[in-house]
């Protein structure tokens, strides 16, 4: 089950602004809290954050919620996390402070643009990440098929993939994360 | 009562003047006369100002300052609202032209107080309309820089609450730097009365680094090293973007803190990358020049 969490209007009940900026870490802490209150106790398996509609996001502000928020729900055993709505105001600021904690998450431009993987990642990750999304669930061998690799260079891109918690893994078959809920 | 005049031109470099001036901190008391005064950059309306909370701060009696002669300084003074903002702390001698506050076209956010974290989020959410018009046509930068513009003016902003333990001022100009550089540049000027970068570290660093501790070597653990005083991986970011932001643009950034001052330092300027032993200045002030970008560069 996914729960869609609008930014910018969570922002405006969080905090008294008129602005649709996630800046400060300040601001951060606030909203983060309010995220994690609003999921806690629910049966969320996937958290989508969507940024629509969301101004600039700094350095701190991204530490704040969006890696704080990808720390905690990697201490649960079946929780993902997914982001929406992203634009360009926003990924160089959520693409590092990720990177600096070694986590990463999909992300969904807005628009019709390809999910992509933001923080820490590799070509190969970024390959089978990309040939997920686009043939859908399979196995090793048929991501080895579809990107002309060994099974087992496949199957180690797709374990890295699904313990990162990008792709879901059952059995020894992946399958992307489901496509976040409409604006 | 002594008196100590203003440098007729008031900026980061002759801030030094004034610091050798005052002489030591607390200062005795002290009348600050601006008479001669036709200029200030942004980083010199910002110091002065933060002078001001300082002595308040100290506790030192409410000083006076002797607003300039020329009637030109004291009408650009006046609309970008130093002397409004002065009055807080300075006494202010002088006729102070009675006009209406009216920001200066070449000013993207007037002088402007940081004393809270809301107070970075109306910076941020105010800037960001003029500044993308205004950084985009005079001085070239294209969106994506704009927008790392206000990221890193987000961030030096939050250094003051975060770090300074007492407020601080912020504003950005633009300027047209014929003479010096040919070029256009947008200066973002910040300056607090807070502890300084030396006693946020202390207590974590001084010990690491030993002998060699002090106002230097602390603002160097925190603007190439990323150091700060939180332990969580997350922190001591702000300064590393910053200095990248301004790298990649050509920019020049420079920060004061007590006695020290240290100066990402472009092809295109001379200036020292780390100067020792000034003249005390309390609090911290930094200044970040980003220069109008020539056609076909880095976008």
């Amino acid at each position: 089950m996914m729960r869609r969490i609008e930014l910018a209007p969570l922002l405006r009940e969080t905090v008294s602004t008129p602005y649709s900026d996630l800046v400060t870490r300040s601001t951060g802490a606030a909203l983060r809290d309010r995220i994690e209150q609003t999921i806690n106790g629910a049966s969320y398996r996937t958290i989508q954050l969507d940024f629509t509609a969301v101004g600039v996001i700094d350095f701190s502000c991204a530490d704040e919620v969006v890696a704080k928020l990808l720390l905690r729900a990697s201490e649960g055993e079946d929780s993902y996390v997914l982001l929406s709505g992203v634009t360009e105001l926003h990924l160089e600021a959520i693409d590092h402070v990720l990177e600096r904690h070694g986590l990463s998450v999909a992300a969904f431009p807005v628009g019709d643009g390809a999910p992509r993987v933001l923080g820490a990642t590799s070509p190969d990750l970024a390959v089978a990440f990309q040939a997920v999304q686009k043939h859908g669930a399979g196995d090793a061998k048929r991501l080895a098929d579809a990107v002309g690799w060994t099974v087992e260079r496949a199957a180690d891109a797709l374990q890295s993939l699904a313990l990162r918690r990008l792709i879901l893994a059952a059995g020894g078959t992946y399958r992307p994360l489901p496509l976040p809920a409409d604006a | 009562m002594r008196v100590i005049d203003l440098p007729p031109s008031l900026e980061d470099k002759t801030l030094d003047q004034l610091a050798e001036s005052i002489a030591g901190w607390p200062p005795e008391p002290f009348i600050l006369d601006g008479r001669a005064a036709t200029w200030a950059n942004p980083s010199g309306f910002v110091a002065l100002l933060s002078l001001g909370d300082a002595l308040r701060d100290a506790s030192l009696p409410r000083p006076r300052f002797l607003i300039p002669d020329s009637p030109e300084t004291r009408s650009y003074w006046a609309r970008n609202g130093f002397f409004h903002h002065a009055a807080e702390t300075w006494e202010v001698v002088g006729k102070v032209p009675n006009k209406p506050f009216e920001t200066p076209t070449d000013v993207l956010l007037p002088i402007t107080p940081i004393r809270v974290f809301d107070d970075v989020n109306d910076v941020v959410g105010k800037i960001q309309e003029r500044a993308q018009r205004i950084l985009a046509a005079e001085v070239n930068l294209a969106p994506q820089a704009t927008v790392r513009f206000v990221m890193t003016l987000s961030e030096v902003c939050q250094n003051i609450v975060e770090h300074a333990g007492a407020s601080g001022w912020v504003t950005v100009q633009t300027y047209n730097w014929k003479k010096r550089l040919g070029r256009k540049v947008a200066v973002i000027a910040v300056s607090d009365s807070g502890i300084g970068f030396r006693r946020s570290l202390e207590s974590t660093e001084s010990k690491k680094v030993g002998e060699r501790w002090g106002d230097g070597a602390a603002v160097e653990l925190a603007l190439m090293h990323n150091v700060s005083r939180y332990r969580d991986p997350g922190r001591g970011q702000g300064l590393y973007h910053i200095r990248s932001y301004v790298t990649r643009w050509q920019g020049k950034m420079s920060v004061r803190s007590g006695t020290a001052r240290i100066t990402i330092v472009p092809a295109w300027d001379d200036d020292t990358l780390l100067v020792e032993h000034l003249p005390f200045f309390p609090g911290s002030q930094v200044q970040i020049i980003i220069p109008a970008q020539e056609e076909g560069s880095a976008s």
